[in-house]
């Protein structure tokens, strides 16, 4: 296997604290993936990513990249000398320099002028090269942040949530750029994001964290479609945790950590409203309209059932009125 | 040009009510004084030829050379510690980080007291080379002698360096701590060694910091009397005081003292251009902690030697010598009368700092809360007295108060009034920029929320403003305190005849050659200002 990155057991836990903040994580990463980790504040996804940027020390397993290893018992490669460049929430642009006295910081950067001119024309922040840092905007000192760590040709870039600087309509754009210009370079990504949406869009893989622990790791669709546990399937939107008894015929199930029943996980758009003499009516539930919010593109419909509350969207248009009786099914396809 | 000075004038008059106005009035107050010291550059005086042809040049190379000397050795002490005590980890660390900054707390003019053998042990080791070079020719016997006489010059930039670091340490540490792991952290990431992140980017980063604790040196080191006086520079200051005292020429001294001003204004204006440009200042300052660079023991031993080196010749051996001194003459100086000099200089510094800390707070809430163009400009012009030396703002307050004398048949001259508002010039900067900053960081925004809330200016500055900055007020008093206990020259010059200070005793027996008697109130001084000082190091430390 042409593995990149191979990530085993390894924990960190701060000072005094009982709970470590990264709890026996294991994963591997192949050259030219792009993968996601995501998380809730404090699930430990950015000190997983310092970890393998080296500036921490783990307290026990190790982190091999390409084929060295950088990490694990009485190893310890500085992080000057790792071949993996981090990009900054924040930035870190240096204040006191240029863009291009920022972008060619990097030791390795100075010997690849063209390369490097050629990522400032592609992220198109050539004209800015005089600029300091504080005359840009957001979105282009990212990029600027961005070519930096590039122009030092890591094998690996790290990136600590990217795109939660920038407001929602720049954040389509930059992801998109982000995404060319990762597989355009052939870059290997891993970045963390407290935005599933994001990580959605933009990663091969997700590894989902909690408390210090990859609860999940798999493709976009795996996560989303077949979530690990509750937290999952809440951490990727809206969705309703229906008893497998109700639907027995559900691919997916897993048990709800609260209720402790077997649950499944049905998002509001895997709903079809079913007519009173439909043939399917095996699976089907039935219940009361009790809101309908109009959401432009579709109405989201919030409907009880035998006291079980059931969230789906239905055309915008559809005649559903509160109060209405109703019978819905899930559409497995 | 036409636009914007109609605009300003358009602006200046709609703002202006009851508080801009008596801020504009106290603003030119308390800067008419040195305005008026910069008008008689010009004036005849009957011995300036003679000043010209044979002392100007000598004062100016002397200020020269103290300057750059003093300013070379406070940076290279203050930023080599303030990099270890804020960067790395060793054994000792967190004691020397406060104690580095104790020798703030020691006036230059006792610190030289305190060394004032010094000189004279080194030429004493000289006298055969002087015996030798006789033996030979005329010239060499020159050369050694103005080799001897050169001396004078490396003793008193040590003297004064050792006790002026803290001011480029405290801004030093202060920037190293501020610039956050993170900006490290990118350049290790980039492919650096720790040590060379430091040339790259810690050192650049620190140098509006570092520019900023040079320049309070620079001033300080103009505004000494007692050291070049005791060693013998002829530094402005001390051609000031010769050249008033002891030629009695009033109008010379003065030409001099503008000459001076006119010297620090154009630093202040260097200092300005060097600062313009790049921004040194990371936004969002990150909450995480600085990793410290762990020291192995060779490094440990290197670095505890180096912070060592000046908090030895700063503190420990000036206090040390002065304690073996007070020891043995204390029973001497030790009487009523010197309970009344503690409670003068107590009593002084008090009042200066109420006062100071009251007008200032006044000037800049002003200033603040209506926007006034007028008003700031003339904040800027009234806290400019700090970079003047205290001599000369002695001078500038004779120059103003000498025709009141005659005209209201009183004494102003030489009143507690007259000295209070001598302190007010010099040290209205020191109170006036924490205040003011503190307003500009959390009142700002509260101040115009509450204008909309049609609150009065008055309600504003009792109940928003005051309570938030009361950090920003200790601190403003504090800082004016130490100052004032320290003051030598502007006392000197302008105290009610018999009316005297710790810091003016501790000058007279000196002058008298009594040094092992001034060291009682010399301690003493060192003593009330090292609380105050280790307190503010305390608030500066809980800030980051």
């Amino acid at each position: 296997m042409s593995d990149l990155l191979a990530v085993r057991e390894l924990s960190k836990t701060f000072g005094s604290n009982q709970l470590p903040a990264v709890d026996e994580v294991s994963f591997d990463c192949q050259k030219g993936e792009i993968l996601a980790i995501v998380g809730g504040s404090g699930s430990g996804k950015t000190t997983l990513l310092r970890l393998i940027a080296g500036l921490e020390i783990p307290d026990s397993g190790e982190i091999v990249l390409e084929g060295m290893k950088i990490n694990g018992q009485g190893t310890f490669l500085p992080p000057e000398k790792r071949d993996c460049a981090l990009v900054f929430q924040d930035y870190a642009l240096f204040p006191n320099m240029t863009v291009e006295q920022n972008v060619f910081f990097g030791k390795a950067a100075k010997k690849r002028r063209q390369e490097v001119e050629k990522l400032l024309e592609l992220t198109q922040i050539d004209d800015l090269r005089n600029r300091y840092p504080h005359q840009i905007s957001g979105g282009e000192q990212q990029r600027v942040a961005l070519v930096r760590a590039l122009a030092t040709q890591p094998s690996l870039v790290l990136l600590d949530e990217p795109l939660s600087h920038l407001d929602p309509e720049l954040r389509n754009s930059v992801r998109d750029d982000l995404l060319n210009l990762f597989k355009e370079t052939g870059t290997t990504a891993l970045f963390v994001s407290h935005d599933t949406e994001d990580a959605m869009a933009m990663a091969d893989r997700v590894i989902v964290m909690r408390n210090g622990q990859a609860i999940q790791v798999g493709t976009p669709m795996e996560v989303y479609t077949k979530p690990a546990d509750r937290y999952v399937a809440l951490l990727f939107g809206k969705t309703n945790l229906i008893p497998l008894d109700q639907i027995p015929d559900a691919p997916h199930h897993f048990q709800d950590d609260r209720s402790e029943a077997e649950v499944v996980s049905i998002r509001p758009h895997e709903w079809k409203v079913i007519t009173k003499n439909s043939a399917d009516s095996g699976t089907a539930i039935s219940g009361r309209v009790t809101h309908v919010h109009y959401k432009g593109n579709h109405l989201e419909v919030v409907f009880e059932s035998g006291g079980m509350q059931i969230i789906f969207n239905a055309p915008p248009k559809a005649a559903i009125k509160v109060g209405e009786e109703l019978a819905i099914a899930p559409k497995f396809d | 040009m036409k636009r914007t000075l109609s605009g300003l004038g358009r602006g200046f008059l709609f703002k202006l009510n009851g508080w801009t106005l008596s801020a504009l009035i106290l603003g030119l107050l308390i800067f008419i004084p040195m305005a008026a010291v910069l008008w008689h550059l010009t004036d005849p005086s009957e011995n300036w030829k003679h000043l010209e042809e044979t002392v100007l040049t000598s004062y100016l190379k002397d200020s020269l050379i103290l300057v750059l000397g003093t300013v070379f050795f406070s940076v290279l002490a203050g930023v080599s510690c303030a990099w270890l005590v804020s960067c790395c980890e060793f054994p000792g660390r967190k004691v020397l980080e406060w104690v580095l900054v104790l020798p703030l707390a020691v006036p230059t003019f006792i610190a030289a007291y305190a060394y004032f053998d010094l000189l004279a042990m080194i030429e004493e080791e000289m006298i055969p080379l002087v015996i030798w070079a006789r033996t030979k020719s005329l010239e060499d016997l020159d050369t050694v002698i103005f080799l001897l006489d050169s001396l004078k010059y490396p003793v008193t930039i040590l003297v004064m360096a050792s006790v002026l670091y803290p001011y480029v340490y405290l801004l030093a540490r202060a920037s190293f701590s501020r610039q956050g792991s993170q900006l490290i952290e990118a350049a290790r990431t980039l492919g650096y060694r720790p040590r060379s992140i430091f040339f790259r980017v810690a050192l650049p980063l620190a140098r509006p910091a570092i520019v900023a604790g040079a320049s309070l040196v620079v001033m300080e080191t103009l505004n000494d009397y007692g050291a070049v006086k005791h060693f013998g520079v002829s530094t402005f200051t001390n051609g000031i005081f010769r050249t008033w005292f002891n030629m009695n020429d009033l109008p010379g001294a003065l030409r001099l003292a503008a000459l001076l001003m006119l010297f620090i204004l154009f630093l202040l204006v260097v200092e300005r251009i060097l600062r313009s440009g790049a921004k040194f200042e990371e936004k969002g300052t990150v909450v995480r902690s600085f990793k410290r660079y762990r020291l192995g023991p060779a490094g440990s031993t290197l670095a505890i030697l180096c912070c060592l080196l000046p908090l030895t010749f700063g503190f420990l051996i000036p206090l040390g010598r002065l304690s073996l001194w007070a020891k043995e003459s204390y029973q001497k100086i030790l009487d009523f009368s010197f309970l009344e000099l503690i409670t003068n200089s107590l009593a002084l510094a008090a009042a200066s700092s109420l006062l100071i800390v009251l007008v200032a707070t006044f000037l800049a809430f002003a200033g603040r809360y209506f926007k006034n163009p007028a008003v700031h400009a003339s904040n800027r012009l009234a806290i400019l007295g700090y970079s003047v030396p205290g001599a000369v703002v002695a001078m500038a307050i004779l120059l103003i108060a000498s025709p009141f004398n005659l005209s209201l048949g009183i004494l102003l001259t030489g009143s507690l009034f007259t000295l209070l508002f001598a302190y007010l010039i010099r040290f209205l900067a020191v109170a006036w920029q924490p205040i003011d900053s503190g307003m500009e960081k959390n009142c700002d925004r509260l101040n115009e929320a509450s204008q909309s809330l049609k609150a009065s200016p008055l309600v504003s500055l009792l109940k928003i403003n005051l309570p938030l900055i009361r950090p920003s007020l200790w601190a403003a008093g504090l800082l004016v305190f130490v100052d004032t206990m320290k003051e030598l020259p502007l006392t000197l010059i302008l105290r009610p005849f018999n009316f005297e200070t710790l810091s003016t005793r501790t000058y007279d027996l000196t002058s008298n050659s009594q040094i092992p008697e001034s060291s009682v109130p010399a301690i003493c001084i060192i003593l009330v200002v090292v609380i105050p000082v280790i307190w503010l190091n305390r608030k500066m430390e809980a800030r980051k």
